[in-house]
Parts: C-alpha cells; sequence; structure tokens
C-alpha cells in the first residue's frame, strides 16, 4: 500500500471519529502548548536576569546589614549593623578596595504636571555613578553635581511609562516627590522638588530604569534615613579580588554584615530559575504522557470497534505491518496535529501569559516588569518532536495489537 | 503437485488433469482442543475444485462448512492436511506470502457485506487492489468497470451504510473481483437478504461463474440454491457425506 492511501485511510478513520479524535488531539496539544509556554516564559526570565547583572560592573559587592540572602537584596535584622559613616570608613580601610560608595534607597510618589506614579529612588554620590554602572549614559542632559541636593536623574521607564503617549517628564522640568515614614506611631511626609538634569538611556536593569537618582544628601533628607545607609557597593581594584573582599568583610564584620557579588546573586538567581524550569518542565511532560495515554486509550478503544474491520483487511490480503502501519499513521496524525497546534497555542499563550503575570517592581515603584518569553526554534523543535514521539509511542501498543490479531478471530468478533 | 489427481465424483473415479483446478483439499483435519473437550471440526477432507466451476458447500450447523471456508481462505490453519490453490501449497507459506495468497489469489463475500462504511463504495471496490499496489490508474479504472459490470457504477460516490442489503452485497462482489482472484469464497452471501435480492446476487455469482469463468465456492443453508450451483458438497460432521453434480 501506498504512502498516500495509507494516509488517506487512515485520515478517514480518525475523522470517522471525529468528537474522540479532537479530544485527543486536545491532550496532545495542552500538553505541547504547556511544555512551550513554560519553556519561553522559563528562557525569557533568564535572559532577563541575565540582563540585569551584565549591566552591573564586574568588580562590585553590595554590602548590606546582616546576613544577605543571596536569592533576594532583602537582609535578616536580626544580629544586623547600622551602616554608618563608621562602618564607611571601615570598609575604606580594608585591602583591595578601592572604592566605597553608600547608598539610601527607598519609594517614592512622583508629581509631575499633575501626573502622578511611584518611583525606586537612589540616593548616591553622583560621581560614583559610573563605578557600579560603567555603561551609564544619557538621552539628554548630565550627571548631577555632588554638592546638587535639588537635581534628579531619572530613569527610561519612569520618563515613558508603558502605554503611555508622553512622557512623564522632560529635561529640565520639575519633579516633586513625596516620601513618607512612621515617626513615634506616627506618619510624616516629606516632600521635595528636583530638578530633572539628566534623563538616562534604557539600560536593560530594571533597578536602574525605573529610578530616580538624587544626590546623597537630598536622600538622607527626603526618606529620613538619620545617616543609616541602606546599601553599600564596594568596588575591588580588580575582579579577582571580589572573592577576596568578600571574605575581608566577613572577617572584619562576621553575619552582623553581608556582602555579595552581582556574579553571585544571579548565579542563585539562574539556578532557582533552574529548578523553577525543570519543574515545571516536568509538569509540562507529565501533560504530554498523559495525552499519550489518551491515544493509547483512544486507539485501543479504536482497535476494539473495528475488530471486523481489521479481520476484513486481513482476509482481503492486508499484510500485519500494513494494519500496524495503519494504526500508526493515526497515531502520528493526532501527533502531528496536536504538536502543531500545541506550539502555536503554546506561543500564543506564553506571550499572553507574560502579560497577565506581569508584576510590580520588587523595589519601591515604576511601572509593572514585563518580562516577554524567548521562544528558541531548535527548543520548539524539540517539544514538537517530544510530542510527535510520544503520540507514536503512545499508538504503538494498540498498532501492535491490531496487527497481530488472527483474520479469522476477527471477522468472527460482533 | 504436478501427479495427477483422483477425485470422487458420484461414486465414480476420474483421473483429473492437475492443471485443470484452481483448489485442491487433501486430508484437511482440524481439531480443536479446549477445556471442554477435544472436537474434531474437519476429519480427512479432499475434494477439488475445477477452474470456472461454481460449488455449493453444504451441511447443518456445525458440520465444519465454515471450517473448511476458513481453511481454503486461509484464514486458519489445519491440524492437518493440505490446501493447493493454484497448485500452491497455501501453508506451506509463511504468513506474509499467506496474506499476499489472500489478496492476489482469493476473493472474499461476507454474509454481512463487511465494508468499510465510512469510505466510499469505489475505495472499498479499489481496496484489494491498493493493497496489491496496483497503480492507481489502473485500480480506478478496474473498479470502475466491475461496478459498471454489476450495475452499481452510479453508486460509487456513496457511502455503503447508505445502500439497500443487496446493493451492499454487489459492492462486496465487486470488491471480490478487483484482483482477479483464483477463487472467491462466498460465506452465506445471500444469508442476510430477502428472497428477491438474495435471488439477484446468486444469480450475479452465476453469470460471473458461467460468464467469467470464475471459480467460486459458496457455503449456504439453502438447499434450493445450493442444487442451482454446477456441484455440492455436502458435510456432516467433519466429513464429506456427498459430493454431488448439480
Amino acid at each position: 500500500m501506498n504512502p498516500k492511501d495509507l494516509f488517506s485511510l487512515s485520515f478517514e478513520a480518525l475523522v470517522d471519529r471525529k468528537v474522540r479524535t479532537l479530544l485527543t488531539i486536545l491532550m496532545v496539544v495542552l500538553g505541547s502548548s504547556l511544555v512551550v509556554v513554560l519553556n519561553g516564559l522559563s528562557a525569557g526570565q533568564a535572559a532577563f536576569l541575565e540582563q540585569q547583572f551584565n549591566t552591573l560592573a564586574a568588580n562590585v559587592l553590595f554590602v548590606g546589614s546582616g546576613q544577605r540572602s543571596l536569592s533576594s537584596f532583602a537582609s535578616s535584622s536580626s544580629n544586623s549593623l547600622i551602616i554608618n559613616d563608621v562602618i564607611i570608613q571601615k570598609l575604606k580601610s580594608l585591602p583591595n578596595v578601592s572604592d566605597v560608595i553608600p547608598e539610601y534607597t527607598g519609594s517614592v510618589q512622583m508629581n509631575s504636571e499633575g501626573n502622578t506614579q511611584r518611583a525606586s529612588i537612589t540616593a548616591i554620590d553622583p560621581s560614583k555613578l559610573t563605578v557600579e554602572l560603567p555603561n551609564l549614559s544619557y538621552v539628554d542632559g548630565s550627571t548631577i553635581n555632588p554638592g546638587d541636593r535639588s537635581s534628579a536623574l531619572v530613569g527610561d521607564t519612569i520618563v515613558n511609562p508603558p502605554g503611555a503617549d508622553s512622557a512623564f517628564v522632560v529635561l529640565g522640568q520639575t519633579i516633586k516627590a513625596t516620601a513618607t515614614y512612621t515617626d513615634s506611631g506616627k506618619q510624616v511626609t516629606v516632600v521635595k522638588n528636583f530638578v530633572v538634569t539628566g534623563i538616562l538611556k534604557p539600560s536593560g536593569n530594571t533597578g536602574i530604569d525605573r529610578s530616580i537618582i538624587i544626590n546623597l544628601d537630598a536622600g538622607n533628607e527626603l526618606l529620613h534615613k538619620q545617616n543609616r545607609y541602606d546599601q553599600v557597593i564596594i568596588a575591588a581594584t580588580t575582579p579577582d579580588d571580589v572573592d577576596t573582599v568578600q571574605q575581608e568583610i566577613t572577617g572584619m564584620f562576621g553575619k552582623t554584615l553581608g556582602a555579595t557579588t552581582p556574579k553571585a546573586i544571579m548565579a542563585v538567581r539562574q539556578q532557582a530559575a533552574s529548578g523553577n524550569a525543570a519543574f515545571i518542565l516536568m509538569v509540562g511532560i507529565i501533560a504530554l504522557v498523559v495525552g499519550a495515554v489518551g491515544i493509547v486509550t483512544t486507539l485501543y478503544n479504536s482497535v476494539t470497534e473495528r475488530i471486523r474491520e481489521i479481520g476484513t483487511m486481513k482476509a482481503i490480503g492486508a499484510q500485519n505491518i500494513t494494519i500496524l502501519a495503519l494504526f500508526l499513521v493515526e497515531a502520528c496524525l493526532i501527533g502531528v496535529i496536536g504538536a502543531s497546534l500545541g506550539t502555536m497555542i503554546g506561543i500564543g499563550g506564553g506571550y499572553i501569559m507574560s502579560i497577565v503575570t506581569t508584576t510590580s517592581p520588587p523595589t519601591g515603584g515604576g511601572p509593572p516588569i514585563h518580562i516577554p518569553p524567548i521562544f528558541v526554534p531548535t527548543d520548539l523543535i524539540k517539544v514538537w518532536l517530544l510530542s510527535l514521539t510520544l503520540s507514536v509511542l503512545a499508538g504503538m501498543y494498540p498498532a501492535w495489537k491490531a496487527s497481530k490479531l488472527s483474520p479469522m478471530v476477527a471477522l468472527r468478533r460482533e | 503437485m504436478t501427479k495427477d489427481l483422483v477425485v470422487e465424483k458420484s461414486s465414480q473415479k476420474e483421473i483429473v488433469d492437475n492443471s485443470a483446478f484452481a483448489l485442491r483439499v487433501e486430508n484437511l483435519s482440524k481439531i480443536y482442543d479446549s477445556t471442554a473437550g477435544r472436537v474434531v471440526a474437519l476429519d480427512n477432507v479432499s475434494f477439488a475444485i475445477k477452474k470456472g466451476e461454481f460449488v455449493s458447500i453444504v451441511g447443518p450447523s456445525g458440520s465444519g462448512k465454515s471450517t473448511v471456508l476458513n481453511m481454503v481462505g486461509a484464514l486458519d490453519r489445519p491440524t492437518s492436511g493440505k490446501i493447493f490453490i493454484d497448485g500452491i501449497d497455501i501453508f506451506s507459506l509463511n504468513d506474509s506470502e499467506i496474506a499476499t495468497m489472500r489478496n492476489g489469489r482469493i476473493g472474499f463475500i461476507f454474509q454481512s457485506f463487511n465494508l468499510i462504511n465510512r469510505t466510499t463504495v469505489l475505495k472499498n471496490v479499489k481496496l484489494p487492489g491498493i493493497i496489491a499496489g496496483m497503480s492507481p490508474d489502473d485500480v480506478n479504472f478496474r473498479a470502475v468497470k466491475i461496478l459498471e459490470a454489476l450495475g452499481i457504477a452510479d453508486k460509487r460516490n456513496q457511502k455503503p451504510v447508505n445502500l439497500s442489503g443487496g446493493q451492499q452485497q454487489r459492492v462486496a462482489i465487486a470488491r471480490s473481483l478487483i484482483n482477479n482472484p483464483t477463487i472467491i469464497l462466498a460465506d452465506e452471501p445471500t444469508g442476510n437478504l430477502d428472497t428477491k435480492t438474495g435471488d439477484d446476487v446468486f444469480d450475479m455469482l452465476k453469470m460471473l461463474s458461467h460468464k467469467f469463468k470464475r471459480t467460486i465456492i459458496m457455503v449456504t443453508h439453502n438447499p434450493e440454491l445450493a442444487e442451482s450451483t454446477d456441484r455440492s458438497i455436502l458435510l456432516r460432521d467433519g466429513r464429506i457425506e456427498k459430493d454431488v453434480i448439480n
């Protein structure tokens, strides 16, 4: 029997049982689309994380109060040290340290000509910005003078919030920053105006793109930090000294001060992301296996229902291999249609999921973070082939059973 | 296989040229062993059928008619004995060769038609040709010609399920003819039809035998139909009781 006739007979058999075929295809679609979605989202997340840390200098460490958690920038409060100028001086005295840059961080309500949005705020010595972010550049304007307490640099996402028709703020415009803190149980509001002197180019690092950067003293005042720094960026003499400096900090401060490197943070986050990806991929594969079991059930039922037909086919001369091929082509068709639809739906679903799962930034305000999925063609082909292979494997047993039926026994069955 | 065969014919013995036979059955036995006991379905049955002969196999239920037909159709293997179709010992062949033998040299007509209802009449008729690997043009040409000869060419694009019983059996007859087989095996071909339609179908088989020299073996319960064939083999308890030229 030539392949065209084989295909035609198998296709007719599937069409004859439309509802069951569609439900079986649906199972494969669900499985393969789930794997495609999860793969795409994982790849997107991995790329997003890499982008975040690629913007940072290779020789910097982040130091915060208490033992730093590698999976987040948050620090535990127990047994932690308040970072003040004394600590800064001690850090500066460490060997292999070329610079120590303290920071205040927080979130504020920004107001620009009646428009408001929440934004992260970073107060830092503006002359040290490029130590942390060597590739920092400006769309317009330039950095703040070290003594200037009323100027601000604004990140790209603050200037151009997603979905907005016009810029939130332009160069030279005054913006109002409102911060709140609690003092003796009372909520205190601090309002301060800043002139935008520089607009940062998009860096890909959401922490920077969603931030407003102001002078250290201005931040101390606005955020009511009382000279207690939130974070210190330490520049090691060379990237090779980063680990040594980290050990020195641990040696000097123990667990009261935590130091970590962008590389370590990224490694842990990537590891966590990979763990998640492996887990969700497993869920997807389980869904695919469930789909395969569906194919076994469908085709097995089909063999039982078509037993007389199989007997007739054998009586008129069909070889065992022809019967085997007929059922395998059915499984293959289910697999091809299911995997193809699943891949397409998975790609669409990935984009929809990335929009649905858009999250608020972890530190302070700014527009939500949207991490687009990334669909690597080779990964899509792998998922497609996996779905198809599972479908064909699932069809093996019913097909084999059909091919081995005795024609006489098959013809006798009602 | 080349030696001449002695055939019992109404208690006369006749030496017949071997090449004239479409089918030879030699000492065929079939014994079923089961927990219920040993059942001898066929006991040393021998007969031969000449090319172009229309033979009926008759007998009461359990006489072994269907067992003979299954053996001749190579659907089942005997406990002992041999069957030759076109001089070929069919049970010396492996399963794949037997399938090829069924496809090329045996045509089947079933009591309940056994057509594939999801596909067209034409495709049903073409199916043995498709399995044989016949070219699409050839198989199409032959199928249409046969359907025309059987008077149902206008139904070629319909599904069998939409046809009457008689028309469906004609489709089954057409299917049995597509590969120009040596023998056509008809298992109660009129069993599911009313008398008038059954007679029409029988007449069609008779016409195929007489006009187109087809060798037909028909199992039937109907003594009147059996008498209208060229020869009747009466089976009882797995043995040939009578072999009569009508």
